[in-house]
């Protein structure tokens, strides 16, 4: 009996060629075991239980019609094969349409119905699969996604490689390079899953389970595989619906689902894998040769029994002898001035991954992996920025200028005014507040007090510019660090509120009230809660800041009420973990009430809220979050709710005009434009949905994803505004783009550069 | 004995359940009626605060996760170390280092906090003499007992939650993990234990295929059943 096993990569993600190899090994002693390979760099080939070794040139440049043809004849002499290497599984599933006894690998068929992130064969298993989206989306529903999901999210690429994106600026580094490294855009986004990692292996012939384990992992590379598990039969509940799903696959081979069990006991499957795991020979020193198990159904020939030597395994690191007839290679020179010898993937993977690609076995659908089609044009832009766009005479417009969206804004103040007044009760009011550095433009500040906002202030000379805006002083709340700048501007009435981001700060508040300096219906103070970077508000994260806090508390005044301060930017935390944070406040502030005697009467909330976040479904959660309020703290009669760039964030634009196109054949083309990252300094923290208004026809369209870097005006390095979009193929100079989403801190933060 | 001077007494083997084998006592026999850490409370503001203070952190660091979580912010605020006796809540918080009887006093306090069901748990763990003899040393050093250690087994504590219908998993709050109900021998195995639960009545849990019957000390083995159930 002749067994060709390929895969024999054995560095520090390795292949399993090697543990079926040993596996095999013990059970037919007297089989002649074929070493396959397409590198001489991959160190398995030295391995001593194979009796030849076939090396095939690398995959890129392998001539895969004759190497296929290498095989059938192989397979045709009575010779078994086994791959363990994805690609090479895929590629044989369409050179043998048909399959072919000696084959074990499954069909075209069965591996599109395993295939990630959907996993369609999962349905019959008692497991959930990890939310995902495809990259298909636009960035924009990209990033609404990674907010979703707290930003614990894994970009993967189509066949392997999994990163983890933390931010915006780091997903968009990761795709660039994910999608240049596997060829393809065909990439998709899911979220993390918090638990232990365990799989299941299994052997099987046409669609019969042969045999299967379970196994938990015990220790950990670097890189999350497997160093040491513990193998055990697998359970009944999963056994018996596994079985019947390796039926309908009818499935031949080996095979891993790689799974996550929550602290819930939840199983979350995250791929099958179309070959046997690299520990597979962990589970035959359990007593359980998998390998061996496939032989057996596919000849009949009796496999030696496996003894088992306990229920456990782990890695070691060994050192073998080098074959005479396959001396090690040289070392690639290092590049000038580069760092290591750049040796990934010997065998070529990512070359054969893009054969593959072209050969259209990654096709591009379009689909955002649910079966809905992706639109890429205005539809996606919300109705009234295109009709507050299009009414702007650009013709008079100098650009790089801000848009003001007029229909917008008034459209999200006033929704914000009638969700406060639905949402308060007899018991408890809502009420919005304006943050002014937000963006402090008249027009916004006119719209918040007309839809009966209070304001939010961080410094004297932002209480002096509500006030002139016609708030009066008990509407205007002040916070912040550098509350006291500019003492000349302090008001002589009482203010709303005033919240102190130190316990230093208390103190000089406490005197100031004292000596009838300030005046404040509300003193209170900032929470820095823990496990979350910031360097505002008072921390609590240590027993004993926390015991002076509460000490601090009583020498608050007592004609005044008492409040406390919580902001967090819900766009960088995520959305799902603001709003556990928001309850873990509430705790806190739980807390803190019974053990200063303080009774807390306003709560001031915010910020940072992503506008499609806000607007969503916050009815249902700022309901769900007042009955909250009233559970922990009865007492409380104010929330203050300060949205931060949930309204000033949509209701401006940026318009800027193409000066240059640069085209670069094969490569990706450069568009100069008068705006600059001056302009759009919040350019990498959030995309900016952009509008193309064609200067010769006048026809507007939305921008998606493509090649062009949209490069600004000013001779600085990183002046990029955005990267990876679709200019038409008829753009010209003169041309108009406009940065939605533009109204928030990038034009509050936006500076004069390069303007003489 | 400073430890016995707080620590609860809880002898309910010989008064409620009979002796049990002379085997198993070498395994356990030193700390038959050794009382399970109990943190204590002056009564005043001061232990208040931290009290308050170390379960606002839980609700912090859980973040959303489940509330069968492991609380392993714990271990990772406070190092492994000799604690003395009688402690505290706020002189507990407060600490660089805590044994584990005073980790799994807190991370039993956070999981009834959290309305998770759960028992403080005594354990015996093998470990070697080498390692025992190094551990010994650094707790006389500090004056405190070392009465936990016996030869190359040590007295430990941690907390066990009911997670479905009489089953526990056992969480070790020192080691930040849980314990693995298929090993009972070997360096850094479970022994033997004895759950902590209401005296008033016999409660009996499963963990992984071991049978455990609450308040008494069994050693843990193959298929391990508590007395009273054979």
């Amino acid at each position: 009996m002749k067994i060709y096993i390929s895969g024999l990569y054995s560095g520090t993600n390795p292949q399993p060629g090697i543990g079926i190899a040993r596996s095999l090994r013990q059970a037919y002693p007297q089989a002649r075991l074929v070493g396959v390979e397409y590198s001489n760099r991959c160190s398995g080939i030295h391995w001593h239980d194979f009796d030849e070794i076939w090396l095939q040139r690398p995959w890129e440049e392998l001539n895969l019609k004759s190497h296929g043809k290498e095989i059938e004849k192989i397979l045709e002499a009575g010779g078994l094969w086994i791959s363990a290497n994805d690609l090479e599984v895929i590629w044989l599933a369409s050179v043998f349409p048909d399959g072919h006894a000696n084959l074990l690998t499954p069909s075209s068929d069965a591996l599109s119905q395993v295939s990630k992130p959907a996993i369609t064969a999962h349905k019959l298993l008692p497991v959930g699969i990890p939310v995902y989206v495809t990259n298909e989306l636009s960035d924009w529903d990209l990033h609404a996604f990674c907010r979703q999901n707290d930003w614990k999210v894994w970009l993967k690429g189509p066949y392997y490689e999994a990163v983890r994106a933390g931010n915006w600026a780091e997903f968009q580094d990761v795709r660039v390079k994910l999608s240049k490294a596997w060829s393809t855009d065909k990439l998709f986004l899911q979220s993390h899953v918090t638990g232990y990692e365990e799989s299941i292996s299994l052997s099987a012939y046409n669609g019969e389970l042969l045999s299967s384990v379970q196994m938990r992992k015990r220790d950990l590379t670097e890189i999350s595989k497997t160093w040491a598990g513990e193998i055990s039969p697998v359970p009944a509940e999963l056994l018996n619906p596994l079985r019947q799903m390796i039926k309908e696959l009818n499935w031949t081979g080996g095979a891993e689902l790689e799974m996550v069990r929550d602290a819930d006991d939840q199983l979350w499957l995250l791929e099958i894998n179309p070959r046997y795991p690299a520990w597979i020979h962990g589970a035959t020193i359990a007593g359980h040769n998998l390998p061996a198990g496939l032989i057996e159904g596919a000849t009949g020939l009796r496999a030696q029994k496996s003894p088992a030597m306990g229920d456990e395994f782990t890695r070691v690191v060994l050192e073998v002898p080098v074959r005479h007839d396959y001396p090690l290679p040289s070392l690639p020179e290092p590049f000038g001035g580069g760092i290591g010898h750049s040796l990934k993937h010997p065998s070529g993977l990512l070359g054969f991954a893009n054969r593959l690609h072209e050969a259209g076995f990654a096709e591009n659908n379009n689909c955002d992996g649910h079966g809905r089609i992706v639109k890429n044009d205005l539809s996606g832009v919300p109705k009234s920025f295109v009709e507050d766009i299009t009414e702007v005479d650009f013709q008079n417009v100098q650009t790089p200028s801000f848009l003001f969206l007029e229909k917008t804004a008034c459209r999200l103040f006033r929704r914000a005014g009638r969700l406060s007044k639905k949402l308060s009760t007899d018991q408890i009011q809502l009420t919005n507040a304006y943050s002014i550095k937000t963006n402090p433009d008249g027009r916004l500040i006119k719209l918040a007090r007309e839809a009966g906002f209070l304001v939010e202030t961080i410094s004297l000379l932002e209480v002096d510019k509500a006030l002139k805006a016609g708030f009066k002083s008990n509407q205007i709340i002040l916070n912040g660090p550098g509350k006291w700048w500019r003492r000349e501007f302090l008001p002589a009435e009482p203010l709303r509120a005033v919240f102190c981001d130190s316990v230093a700060d208390l103190r000089r508040l406490v005197a100031s009230m004292l000596i009838g300096e300030l005046k404040a219906e509300i003193a209170g103070v900032r929470l820095r809660t823990p496990n979350f970077p910031s360097r505002f508000g008072i921390p609590i994260d240590t027993p004993e800041v926390f015991k002076t806090l509460i000490d601090s508390i009583e020498i608050l005044p007592r004609e005044c009420g008492f409040g406390i301060h919580f902001h967090m930017a819900s766009s960088n935390v995520g959305v799902e973990k603001w709003w556990h944070l928001f309850e873990s406040v509430l705790k806190w502030c739980s807390s803190i009430e019974a053990l200063s005697g303080r009774i807390i009467q306003v709560l001031d909330v915010g910020g940072g809220w992503f506008p499609d976040d806000w607007q969503d479904d916050s009815d249902a959660h700022f309901a769900k979050a007042v009955a909250k309020v009233q559970e922990y703290l009865p007492h409380v009669q104010q929330i203050i709710s300060e949205p931060g760039k949930a309204l000033a964030q949509p209701s401006m634009a940026l318009a800027m005009r193409i000066l240059e196109i640069q085209d670069f054949s094969g490569a990706a083309t450069d568009v100069v434009v008068d705006g600059s990252i001056a302009e759009l300094p919040m350019y990498f923290l959030h995309p900016h949905r952009i509008l193309y208004q064609n200067a010769r026809t006048g026809m507007w369209q939305s921008l998606g994803r493509g090649k062009a870097h949209l490069l600004g005006r000013l001779c600085m390095e990183n002046d990029i505004v955005a990267s990876n979009v679709n200019v038409p193929m008829d753009a010209e100079p003169g041309d108009l783009l406009v940065f939605c989403d533009a109204g928030a801190y990038d034009r509050s933060m936006s500076y004069a550069f390069g303007r003489g | 004995m400073p430890l016995g001077a707080v620590k609860k007494f809880n002898n309910l083997d010989q008064k409620v359940f009979g002796n049990s084998s002379l085997l198993s006592k070498k395994v356990f026999g030193k700390w038959q009626n050794f009382p399970i850490s109990m943190i204590s409370h002056h009564g005043r503001m001061c232990c208040e605060i931290a009290r308050e203070w170390f379960n606002a952190m839980d609700s912090s660091q859980l973040s959303g996760s489940s509330i069968f979580s492991g609380p392993r912010w714990i271990r990772q605020r406070y190092d492994w170390g000799p604690t003395k006796w009688k402690i505290h809540w706020c002189e507990v918080v407060r600490q660089k280092s805590l044994d584990c009887g005073a980790q799994a006093a807190l991370a039993h306090e956070v999981f009834i906090m959290r309305g998770v069901e759960c028992y403080q748990a005594q354990l015996v763990q093998q470990f070697s003499v080498e390692a025992t003899m190094q551990w010994a040393e650094r707790w006389r050093a500090e004056e405190t007992s070392v009465f936990w250690i016996n030869e190359n087994l040590i007295y430990h504590e941690c907390c066990a939650i009911v997670i479905d219908n009489g089953e526990i998993k056992l969480w070790d709050a020192s080691s930040s993990c849980w314990i693995n109900p298929k090993q009972f021998s070997g360096y850094g195995t479970l022994r033997a234990l004895r759950l902590f639960a209401e005296p008033t009545k016999i409660a009996i849990f499963k963990w992984g295929e071991h049978v455990i019957t609450a308040n008494l000390w069994q050693e843990i083995k193959k298929d391990s059943v508590s007395a009273i159930v054979k």
